[in-house]
């Protein structure tokens, strides 16, 4: 009667610090993770975004229950004798309990992956109705872009806002990581090989360019800048750049 | 009298007598420079590779001089000449009445191997340490110059592969040998002179490492990826050799591992009644049997391609990168939970014994064990989402990896339903295994935003991902070898680690290892990349905190390593079962005796019977 009483009391008590700690976590994951994240500058970014607060609003819940049940073992369950303490209750397992788990998990992981390739989708197709090609080569340790159709070349990457932009990348030599950070897009640079991703910038603004792969010396200074303007500066500026090879 | 009976007394060893670790050492350093004059004497000097060569060839003089120095070949030697050896050759190599002697020579007691473990995996641990602490004082502030960029490059990689070897061996090498033979109920491992040869290789091996480090121009990280190894100065020739070597230790001590559990268990001591650190340990030496040839493949055609021209991952030569990659995750990802899998077994053990009940499930957990086995073979190439290579197959190892959520929960249903209303007894090696609870959460969950394609995107290749798998390494791994420590150093010096000092390490390793990483997620969710020896203002806040936290780390580990060192010698006597622990190492007297038991036991249930009526 009493360790069922127990029982009870236990469950209680960790059910309010679950729900304690599952709302401080749904708080953290819905303000803090954009705050604490760059700009976004293009869908794909705010997708991203988007996944890490749902993630964390999802999470949020299961570290909550791990965090409660610890908290109620080092506080109520805690022996205060001296020596090796009493044996517990012999629970060798609980299968309701077990079942319940690991259909819980499961749901979660297939919501996950739902997720996940849902956005995949939204992801892919981008790629396939580009509007631009810019050629990306990236070589120790800078990098350079050209942009198809001209024979334009530049250390600093333009791009038009609004538009749906592929970039094929490629190395000179080692593998380089190509990252546009307010973008969300990453693929590396490998020589020999060419690698393709996209996106469309939505904010006029310079973000940034960060090599994502150690490739040797000075890989912590393999970055650029990329400057997002409007569509009518892009083209003026297009036209102004001297033709390279 | 006393003549007839130094007739009788027959000496063995012959020949073993006079090796030790320094003949080993002395050898080694004597075939590796025989080694390095003959390549240079016979090598074509202008020929291309010539120094990698030279180098390779040197670290293989190595490696065979000190296997022959501390006396690795003369048992089989002396099999193949038809002089097998005897009984008093044996107990000798058992190290029967040698005293501290025995711990410094090829000694296949199974107690003297775990006891060596120890110490390399400290030094392994130490050494990875003390380059951490260095890779963090050059972040301290942005433009910070504590060393080159070269000397960085060199840091980063060999601070991660001496981290990774050591936490390969940080749980399994010392209670693996020390501990599960006598929990199983038996007399030493299956094979005791391929569990000396397991250790001595890997001691053979960390010469390799740390010499890589000293001949340096390495900027290839730890994952030695692609063209940038082949650029690399000769370090990674002696890299690369210390990897291949420490494959074939831990392949070596992988099957002695299992077909100890297998084979030698005592009467009664179904699979059903094994201690579950005898599961968990079968699990990663077998998980191991499968991931560490592709280390040593990726390795060895890497050494090609730098020594004799080939171009297995060189693009101008038809090779790629991708293919060092592939290979590479085979072997990465299985391993991490290669590490992971003893350290859970160990944890699983000292909640039970410290919640004084059994352990909740027993059967889900050691199918949660098999099913992280069996998906952490198919996960490799979320490593690789942003490589370019096979988009297509993004899809499939998000699903995979997301799967792998399923299992790890399993081990914490199996944690709280162990821990669950028991009698929570707060010594030390249950406050690390507390510690691992709520790091292992982190480390867990930030994995999951990981395995979400649009989100690795984002994320790969920044601090986030460092601060994931430190989370899962420090957080995790190492509070799991911690608890272990501590858990099972009164059966191996019969004294108690000093619970003050402990208690001091603990909290400042625990709060030394959220400052660290907590800040480093940070640095990495706004945007900066890893392996930077610099970075922008943006950064600069962050980074002095982890920094500060790293310190901390640091701090606590070399509290520990007084706590250790003090107890050993004068710490307080624990008597055989200090911890009223139901394993049959708990059984045996301290210090164990050299073939553990006199009688072996007969089992009637498993170790879990707390509470429950004797039977």
């Amino acid at each position: 009667m009493t360790s069922n009483d127990n029982q009870k009391k236990n469950l209680r008590q960790i059910f309010w610090i679950w729900l304690a700690i599952t709302v401080l976590g749904v708080v953290i994951g819905i303000y803090g993770t954009p705050w604490l994240m760059p700009t976004s500058a293009s869908n794909t970014m705010h997708l991203s975004i988007l996944t890490m607060v749902v993630f964390t609003v999802a999470a949020a819940p299961v570290a909550a229950l791990v965090y409660a049940v610890v908290i109620v073992a080092l506080t109520k369950w805690r022996y205060k004798g001296e020596g090796i303490p009493p044996d517990g209750p012999p629970i060798r397992g609980n299968s309701p309990v077990t079942s319940v788990w690991l259909v819980v998990s499961t749901l979660l992981t297939v919501f996950l992956l739902v997720w996940g390739l849902a956005l995949l989708a939204v992801d892919n197709g981008a790629e396939s109705k580009s509007e631009m090609t810019i050629d990306v080569t990236g070589q120790q340790w800078v990098w350079s872009f050209g942009y198809a159709g001209t024979q334009v070349h530049s250390h600093d990457l333009y791009l038009p806002v609004d538009t749906d932009v592929k970039f094929e990348v490629t190395s000179k030599d080692v593998v380089h990581g190509f990252w546009i950070v307010q973008m969300g897009i990453k693929v590396n640079a490998n020589p020999g090989a060419i690698t393709t991703t996209a996106v469309t910038p939505n904010r006029v603004g310079t973000f940034d360019i960060r090599c994502t792969e150690i490739c040797g010396l000075n890989h912590a200074f393999m970055v650029t800048r990329v400057h997002v303007l409007t569509k009518k500066n892009f083209e003026h500026w297009l036209a102004s750049q001297p033709a390279t090879n | 009298m006393n003549s007839t009976l130094e007739q009788h007394h027959v000496v063995g060893g012959g020949f073993l007598r006079r090796l030790n670790f320094g003949t080993a050492a002395v050898s080694g350093l004597v075939f590796g420079f025989i080694a390095w004059a003959l390549s240079h004497h016979f090598l074509d000097d202008s020929g291309q590779g010539f120094a990698d060569q030279v180098t390779v060839l040197t670290g293989c003089g190595w490696v065979v001089g000190f296997l022959l120095g501390i006396g690795a070949l003369t048992g089989p030697g002396k099999w193949f000449t038809g002089r097998d050896q005897n009984h008093a050759d044996e107990m000798y190599l058992a190290g029967k009445d040698l005293g501290r002697k025995r711990y410094f020579q090829y000694t296949t007691d199974h107690k003297v191997v775990g006891v060596q473990y120890i110490i390399a995996t400290m030094v392994l641990l130490g050494a990875g340490g003390i380059l951490a602490m260095g890779i963090r004082t050059n972040l301290l502030t942005p433009g910070n110059h504590f060393v080159n960029q070269q000397v960085y490059n060199g840091f980063l990689g060999v601070h991660g592969m001496l981290m990774i070897l050591g936490l390969i061996v940080a749980v399994a090498g010392p209670w693996a040998n020390f501990v599960l033979p006598i929990q199983v109920g038996a007399r030493d491992m299956a094979f005791p002179r391929l569990n000396a040869l397991s250790l001595w290789t890997l001691i053979a091996a960390i010469p390799l490492l740390l010499g890589s480090l000293a001949i340096g121009a390495m900027d290839m990280g730890w994952v030695t990826q692609g063209p940038i190894s082949d650029q690399s100065g000769i370090g990674f020739d002696l890299f690369a050799m210390s990897i291949i070597t420490f494959t074939i230790s831990t392949t070596v001590a992988g099957v002695n591992t299992i077909c100890t559990v297998l084979t030698m268990r005592t009467k009664g001591m179904t699979m059903e009644r094994l201690p579950i650190f005898a599961w968990a340990s079968i699990f990663a030496a077998g998980l191991g049997l499968y991931a560490f040839p592709f280390f040593l493949v990726v390795m060895a055609l890497n050494l090609a391609d730098r020594m004799v021209g080939t171009s297995f991952f060189i693009a101008s030569g038809g090779g790629t990168g991708w293919l060092q990659e592939n290979l590479f995750w085979l072997m990465g990802h299985p391993e991490v939970y290669v590490i992971l899998l003893p350290a859970v077994g160990a944890i699983l053990e000292i909640a039970s014994v410290f919640s004084r009940k059994p352990l909740f499930s027993y059967r889900t957990v050691v199918g949660g064990m098999a099913g992280l086995c069996g998906l952490s073979a198919l996960v490799w190439a979320h490593h690789m989402f942003t490589t370019g290579w096979a988009p297509t197959l993004g899809g499939p190892f998000m699903l995979t990896t997301e799967l792998i959520s399923i299992p790890t929960g399993v081990i914490f249903l199996v944690l709280l339903g162990t821990i669950w209303r028991g009698n929570i007894w707060m010594k030390m090696p249950m406050i690390w295994v507390f510690g691992f609870i709520v790091n292992f959460i982190v480390g867990g969950i930030t994995g999951i935003y990981l395995s979400d394609i649009p989100v690795d995107n984002q994320m790969h290749g920044t601090m986030f991902v460092v601060a994931h798998f430190h989370y899962v390494f420090v957080g995790s791994v190492l509070f799991g070898a911690i608890g272990a420590l501590f858990y099972w150093f009164p059966k191996v010096s019969g004294r108690f680690i000093d619970e003050k000092m402990g208690r001091i390490s603990f909290w400042l390793v625990f709060i030394g290892t959220h400052v660290t990483f907590i800040s480093m997620f940070v640095s990495g969710l706004r945007g900066m990349s890893r392996r930077y020896s610099s970075y922008a203002l943006i950064f600069e806040h962050t980074n002095f905190v982890t920094t500060i936290g790293a310190y901390m780390i640091m701090a606590g580990m070399l509290v520990l390593l007084g706590a250790v060192i003090t107890s050993w010698r004068s710490g307080v006597p624990s008597g055989p079962n200090p911890w009223g622990g139901k394993s049959l190492e708990w059984m045996v007297p301290t210090p164990v005796p050299l073939e553990n038991f006199e009688v072996l036991p007969v089992i009637t249930s498993d170790p879990y019977t707390y509470g429950e009526a004797k039977s």
